[in-house]
């Protein structure tokens, strides 16, 4: 049985791809799923450093690529999740021409042999990292936050999946609900009437999680963690079980979004 | 080891002037005063880079120096936004180079601080299609015109990264106290070189975070990056709306992030400015607690 290819992708860079792809990961590992996840950011390499298995990396996907180790020598196995969580590391020192197109999504079909989910975590931009990225995934995952340039980049990012004919859902991160109901913030029914894109998670902002992410624990594993919950919720939908979400307020920056949308 | 592809311009474009190298030393003309060639880079992208060109530009500008902001991010652009002048935008960075309108029909005008100007990115178009020698030129023309060019980097450490920092000679590099920031600073200063002069900023700190042993400190951070330290930036949410509302909070004489790059900016243009504290977000986690206890 072959796995689920899904790339989570943004335009902007940190919007929360890295975080969104290891708590993910980890949500669905922990439900029993077989997951292994891609860093494609050659060069600037960091889902070992949120995982915390950064000191356990033998090889990387260039070396994979140029054939100096097998796949599964370069898997790095998130021991808290027993066999079900692994990780393929990008090279840091490498650039990301490195690998083409095909040869990424070569590794990512030999992986899809041996789980239930591929995940890619895209790097920033939509340069030719990006493009391996996406090459190799036959679903998408766009994060975005309620920031109209984070959006802007969300748009361009939809219209060069669509154009692979990849199927999107959207992650709203960092919502902060009190400013979305002081009109300071878009709510996340804007952002996705903005992006005419089918929702998948709404992620609450919180400065906490940057702690958890320094000291590489997923959040489904830290019980002082609240946002572990809504990872799970977003793991439950992937899965096709129908969970309603919370929706809160509306903004007040629909128009001028709109408006550059549709001037750039 | 690093490959630049020199994309050709099409076969009908005029020759540019912008194409060929600095006016040599021996040129009659009396020379120009050379503005200051800035990029603000952090390889790690959503750390600040752009909200820290703007902000820059308006109070640099709000000083009295004539300053240009280039938006480095082909396909990406934002700094337009950030600064509200999406709507004024016609022409972008590739029209000039690709000669089809002048860089002074490029230039937007802000009219808000009148020596502030912005030359947009193209939105349609690829990062690989701007020749890193063309973006030298650009520049080399800028710093003939204005005190300060301020080049706004993609994240990444890709084709738009290295056309971004090519012109420049100082670089603001943005990181905010978290380990993967960090490690890709620590990357991009690696790649900038000795030719590059940088400088770190260190935005979105926490102070109460950082007492708790929640957050890196900039002390933490700069351990490892070990870099001149221009800035420390606090974690405040009337950036995210002034981002919003194309307003920069450099504008505003009430906000503290304001005050502290206006800070920042002071330090640049040389003034001996005692470093701001990072404020702190007010009640900021009791919003964050309505939000799971107050559950509809």
């Amino acid at each position: 049985m072959k796995a689920r290819r899904i790339v989570v992708t943004s335009g902007k860079g940190g919007v929360g791809k890295t975080t969104t792809t290891a708590n993910l990961g980890a949500a669905l590992a922990v439900r029993g799923k077989r997951v292994i996840l891609v860093d494609a950011d050659i060069g600037l390499r960091n889902l070992d450093l949120v995982l915390g298995v950064e000191k356990r990396i033998v090889f990387d996907l260039v070396e994979v690529v140029e054939g100096r180790c097998q796949v599964r020598q370069a898997l790095v196995r998130d021991k808290r999740f027993g066999e079900s969580l692994a990780i393929l590391p990008a090279a840091q020192t490498r650039d990301k021409t490195a690998v083409t197109e095909l040869q990424f999504a070569d590794v990512v079909n030999n992986l899809a042999e041996m789980c239930d989910y591929v995940l890619i975590d895209s790097p920033a931009g939509i340069e030719h990292g990006f493009r391996n990225a996406i090459a190799g995934a036959a679903e998408a995952i766009v994060v975005t936050t309620p920031e109209v340039s984070a959006i802007r980049d969300a748009d361009r990012v939809i219209g060069k999946l669509q154009e692979r004919g990849l199927p999107m859902r959207l992650i709203v991160n960092r919502v902060r609900p009190e400013m979305v109901r002081n009109g300071e913030m878009m709510s996340v029914d804007d952002v996705c009437d903005i992006l005419s894109a089918e929702l998948l998670g709404i992620v609450p902002d919180d400065p906490e999680v940057i702690d958890t992410t320094n000291r590489g624990v997923p959040l489904v594993l830290d019980p002082a963690q609240r946002l572990g919950a809504i990872y799970t919720k977003i793991a439950r939908r992937l899965e096709g079980e129908m969970i309603p979400f919370t929706q809160l307020g509306s903004g007040g920056f629909f128009g001028r979004l709109f408006e550059a949308l549709r001037a750039g | 080891m690093e490959t630049q592809r020199i994309v050709t311009p099409p076969v009908d474009a005029p020759q540019l002037e912008i194409h060929a190298p600095p006016a040599p030393v021996e040129s009659q003309k009396k020379p120009k005063t050379r503005g200051r060639t800035i990029v603000v880079t952090s390889g790690k992208g959503g750390v600040g880079k752009t909200t820290t060109t703007a902000n820059l530009g308006v109070a640099l500008a709000a000083r009295g120096a004539r300053v240009v902001m280039i938006d480095a991010d082909v396909g990406l652009r934002n700094l337009d936004l950030v600064l509200g002048l999406e709507s004024r935008v016609r022409y972008h960075v590739l029209d000039v180079l690709e000669g089809r309108v002048s860089l002074a029909d490029a230039l937007v005008r802000d009219k808000r601080v009148p020596t502030l100007y912005l030359l947009a990115a193209a939105q349609d178009r690829e990062k690989d299609d701007v020749a890193t020698d063309a973006m030298v030129g650009l520049v080399e023309q800028l710093r003939d015109e204005f005190d300060y060019v301020l080049i706004d980097s993609p994240a990444g450490i890709e084709m738009g990264f290295k056309n971004a920092i090519a012109g420049a000679d100082e670089a603001i590099v943005v990181c905010t106290p978290e380990v993967a920031a960090v490690r890709d600073v620590d990357r991009v200063v690696g790649l900038l070189g000795n030719r590059i002069n940088a400088q770190l900023v260190v935005n979105r700190i926490r102070p109460a975070l950082v007492r708790k042993g929640k957050m890196l400190s900039v002390e933490d951070v700069n351990a490892i990056l070990r870099l001149p330290l221009l800035g420390v930036l606090g974690d405040a949410a009337d950036v995210i709306v002034s981002t919003n509302r194309g307003e920069p909070v450099a504008l505003d004489e009430a906000s503290a992030t304001g005050a502290a790059y206006r800070a920042i900016a002071a330090r640049i243009a040389g003034e001996d400015v005692a470093a701001p504290q990072a404020a702190e977000p007010d009640g900021f986690m009791d919003k964050l607690g309505s939000f799971f206890g107050g559950r509809r």
